[in-house]
């Protein structure tokens, strides 16, 4: 079994080794950590972290615009670690996921994958 | 509270305005998405002037496991079976719209402290029948359907759950969505075998928060669906366009003849009326138009994002809100045809008048409300759906929702923000938690249909 290092750092850099195969809200779950969740599929942002180093295999998710991915946010509940990684968990990590759309709309590519387009320039 | 008869509910909409004054009232309360790791409940309220409680939550159902996000709600029966002996409105069923459960809750047995009779999995209802994103729950008889707003996957239009009255999943309600895109609310008119369903997105789309740019992408609905309702399949689709984006709520007037009826068009903020003109053609108009406002601080208009409507029980009034204006109106709608504005009154919103509430600070704005059967108080909520609320409201985190009391004069019209009652959902005993829909045991104006 591929394992990886997660440390968590607004939770005094506590460390959990995952196992590589399995969505990180599981796995971390399952060590104790206290994590947000709801529909458990990937479209739904209730479990977002934010990633502040390695890499993560999030495919599966539909959740996230291009915007919300640029700042590092992974949805939980069907990210996959490809390295060890560093993350900030709930709501305390959730400065830029939330925005007014009136006040800070979004430019062409930051929309969601499927119907954003290339950035200009 | 129900007939003494036979039957749950009333005879009709004239008996039920003479139904006894409510008492209790349940809303759902949620702490999904608000950093607070305890599961969604079902409050209930004393509404009883004369109680020691009252103005107070004196009851909470948890539900078994975090990250539902409760919203709306709907019972197991309702009027369209009152003469049925064999019915009682005992069951308020509780969909989660983001971990996909039914939660089957017992109102009867103690009514000022429901208990947990069964949940529905998830799961089960993906595996059977390839739905997700509860919203809507009706009764017809001892039936029940829910419309769901996506497939397993989250993705639009999804379609419409049967249950039957033991809570067993029978399948699709719907024999066809016909060309429909997106699904959100739907009522019913059976003497007019018509149903109208509205739309708002996929899952996928507005559970993640609210994108504006995606309304341009065509994301969001604009069109309302008339269903020949024994067939259960569309027949006729009437596309709103720029009047008509983001259509939500949709309001049959109670008297079961008539077959005038109003949706929300939230972004837009409009209300549109339909009804069957006399070539026994379905016509549509816009009837009230809310215009945008400006922002004090900001360089753009801000609609006033109507995200309900209530008819009153005797037909004669409709109620709206502008959940970032942070109005509450009241419409005579006698002549359904040109609506009189006759109340307003301001609770939160983003306009910054009317900050404080009976000495609360009020997060969000009117939002979801319920009207008492006599027409007499309005009880309204400030939280819309936790992804939204955080996004235009983020102070709610700290400040949870608060449930206010509208004091309305259904003789001569007129509302009044009523002085002696306020839940401030921002006191609980958990945290700051946020209301949403809220119901009377006995039913109300947002429950009963006619047959």
């Amino acid at each position: 079994m591929t394992t990886h290092t997660v440390t968590i750092s607004n939770r005094d850099g506590a460390t959990f080794e995952v196992d590589a195969r399995r969505p990180l809200l599981d796995t971390l779950r399952e060590q104790g950590v206290d994590l947000p969740f709801g529909c458990k599929y990937g479209g739904c942002i209730t479990c977002a972290a934010k990633l502040k180093t390695g890499t993560v295999d999030q495919r599966r998710q539909v959740a996230l615009n291009n915007r919300q991915i640029a700042n590092g946010y992974v949805i939980l509940c069907v990210a996959r670690a490809t390295s060890d990684i560093t993350l900030d968990i709930g709501v305390e990590s959730h400065d830029k996921l939330y925005r007014n759309p009136f006040l800070d709309p979004l430019k062409p590519h930051e929309l969601k994958a499927d119907i954003a387009t290339p950035k200009e320039g | 509270m129900d007939g003494a008869c036979c039957g749950p509910g009333y005879a009709s909409p004239q008996e039920a305005i003479q139904a006894p004054r409510e008492k209790l009232l349940y809303t759902i309360a949620i702490y999904t998405g608000t950093g607070i790791q305890k599961p969604d409940y079902l409050a209930t309220v004393d509404v009883d002037p004369e109680s020691p409680t009252y103005s107070q939550v004196i009851h909470r159902l948890e539900m078994p496991g975090i990250g539902d996000e409760l919203h709306h709600m709907g019972w197991n029966a309702c009027s369209s079976c009152h003469d049925d002996g064999s019915m009682s409105r005992k069951y308020l069923i509780l969909p989660g719209v983001r971990s996909n459960k039914l939660h089957i809750v017992d109102t009867a047995t103690d009514p000022r402290a429901p208990r947990l009779h069964k949940v529905v999995d998830g799961a089960e209802i993906k595996a059977k029948a390839d739905l997700s994103g509860p919203h809507t729950v009706h009764c017809l008889g001892s039936e029940i359907i829910i419309s769901f707003l996506g497939d397993a996957k989250g993705e639009a239009p999804g379609g419409y759950l049967h249950l039957d009255k033991e809570f067993n999943i029978v399948g699709r309600w719907e024999n066809s969505m016909g060309d429909i895109k997106f699904g959100y609310d739907f009522w019913y008119q059976p003497r007019h075998n018509v149903m109208v369903s509205s739309e708002w997105a996929a899952p996928n789309t507005f559970m993640p928060g609210f994108d504006l740019e995606e309304v341009g992408h065509l994301k969001y609905g604009r069109e309302l669906h008339f269903w020949d309702f024994e067939k259960r399949e569309p027949i006729e689709s009437f596309y709103l366009g720029e009047d008509g984006l983001l259509p939500l709520e949709v309001k049959f007037h109670h008297d079961p003849d008539s077959t005038h009826g109003f949706c929300g068009a939230a972004l837009s903020t409009n209300v549109i009326h339909w009804w069957k003109d006399s070539d026994d053609a379905w016509k549509w108009e816009k009837i009230i138009d809310v215009e945008n406002e400006m922002h004090p601080e900001w360089p753009i208009p801000l609609p006033g994002v109507m995200s309900a409507i209530l008819i009153s029980m005797d037909d004669k009034y409709l109620y709206l809100n502008n959940w970032l204006h942070g109005d509450m109106r009241q419409y005579d709608i006698s002549d359904p045809h040109n609506p009189k504005l006759t109340g307003q009154v301001f609770m939160g919103g983003l306009l910054g008048k009317a900050p404080i509430v009976n000495g609360v600070e009020v997060a969000g704005g009117p939002q979801m409300f319920q009207l008492s059967l006599d027409g007499r108080r309005l009880y309204v909520t400030t939280s819309l759906f936790s992804t939204w609320d955080n996004q235009f409201y983020p102070e709610i985190r700290e400040k949870g929702g608060v449930m206010v009391m509208i004091d309305c004069d259904p003789e001569n019209g007129g509302m009044k923000i009523n002085e002696d009652f306020i839940v401030d959902f921002g006191k609980e005993p958990n945290g700051p938690s946020r209301c949403h829909e809220s119901r009377y045991p006995g039913g109300d104006c947002t429950s009963d249909i006619w047959l």
